[in-house]
């Protein structure tokens, strides 16, 4: 059922899905424990974009610390400080159609927190996933496995949801910055 | 966004267009934003087809390393690496009026160079586009958003302008390869 995806894979998501309004976003990872290495403390966030791939304000980024959109159409669900545990490491709910008109992509990311203190990087990190799941349902959807092409990067830039021609696309973007969520920051226009 | 004929539709160019005889194709594209890849390295090339849909020679196949026909009516802009510069990165005119006559369609494509070495698609380039134009008045007839039409394929025949009676037609083609120019030099009988 659910669609398997690769990089730049842009696929349609409800045009092919009539009727879908939220979806829930899950985010995982595994990560390689080394001795005499230090924690990997990976976060998911997210940011509403508007359509010169920017976002408005500091609402717009949604993470552990901003749990929820101004008008609640997009809400983190809470921190996973271990990553213990099969599956979604952490998830976002998307009510698709609230999400503000101006915001015309939704752009899902992974850090690791302190990674240039830590020493640490994409490249130690293995089976990251992104995957869309109608959250009426319980059907998943979409999947993207992002494999294993990282190494400098830092901060990753999962997937984005985006509007299409009055439909929500996703983009497998699997792509990402090696100056963390600086880089992040800098590129969605909040430094 | 994209104002496009229709995947499949052919129009009469010069019929439409008494005196028209140059045609340009304009590509353009973003540079890479993302760190630990590699620069997308988009390239504009001709293949220039006898009646079997064949090129006659690999010097009718127009591209960064072969940048004009021997007859001086295709010429190719340089290469642009990396998609540095707004606007079109590359483009391609064709002199309608002096291409060979034994040259009966010209069929224009869009590589990613490298793409397989380099894990690329036309998913992941940013606001890649291809539009061709009356060179003369700069109006353009067809543009297709390489970006959203396609995804993971790595090779896109954009369009094809071909010769029925004595007039010049295009065909809106907009079909993509996941193999790359290898792929279409082997569709057009080019020696790889």
């Amino acid at each position: 059922m659910s669609i398997s995806l690769s990089k730049g894979q842009k696929i349609d998501l409800t045009k092919t899905n009539p009727g879908l309004t939220k979806v829930l976003v899950g985010l995982g990872w595994d990560t390689n424990k080394y001795d005499g290495g230090k924690d990997f403390d990976l976060d998911a966030s997210v940011f509403l974009l508007n359509a010169a791939g920017k976002a408005g304000s500091e609402k717009d980024f949604i993470f552990y610390n901003n749990l929820k959109s101004t008008n609640g159409a997009v809400e983190h669900t809470g921190d996973n400080l271990t990553g213990e545990g099969d599956g979604d490491d952490e998830q976002v709910k998307i009510n698709l159609s609230t999400v503000p008109p101006e915001v015309e992509k939704i752009s899902f990311c992974i850090t690791i927190h302190e990674a240039a203190e830590r020493g640490q990087n994409f490249g130690q990190v293995t089976n990251a996933f992104v995957r869309i799941v109608n959250e009426d349902t319980g059907a998943e959807l979409i999947r993207y496995d992002l494999g294993e092409d990282f190494s400098v990067e830092t901060a990753v830039v999962v997937g984005e949801l985006y509007r299409h021609s009055g439909e929500w696309k996703f983009n497998a973007v699997g792509s990402g910055y090696k100056d963390g969520l600086a880089g992040l920051v800098k590129d969605f226009g909040l430094m | 966004m994209a104002v496009n004929l229709s995947k499949g539709q052919k129009v009469d160019l010069t019929k439409n267009n008494p005196g028209l005889t140059k045609v340009k194709i304009g590509l353009g594209w973003d540079t890479n934003k993302y760190d630990g890849g590699s620069a997308f390295d988009l390239d504009a090339s001709a293949f220039c087809l006898n009646g079997s849909g064949k090129v006659n020679s690999d010097s009718d196949f127009i591209f960064y390393n072969n940048k004009t026909n021997p007859n001086g009516s295709i010429q190719l802009s340089g290469d642009n690496q990396t998609g540095e510069g707004d606007g079109d990165d590359e483009s391609l005119v064709i002199d309608l009026a002096q291409v060979p006559a034994d040259i009966q369609k010209i069929s224009f494509c869009i590589t990613i160079h490298d793409a397989a070495a380099r894990n690329q698609n036309f998913g992941q380039v940013a606001n890649s586009f291809a539009r061709v134009l009356n060179e003369a008045t700069n109006e353009e007839l067809i543009r297709y958003d390489l970006g959203e039409d396609f995804s993971i394929e790595t090779a896109v025949v954009v369009a094809e302008l071909y010769r029925h009676g004595s007039e010049w037609k295009f065909s809106a083609v907009g079909s993509g390869y996941r193999d790359g120019l290898a792929g279409l030099c082997r569709d057009f009988g080019v020696q790889v």
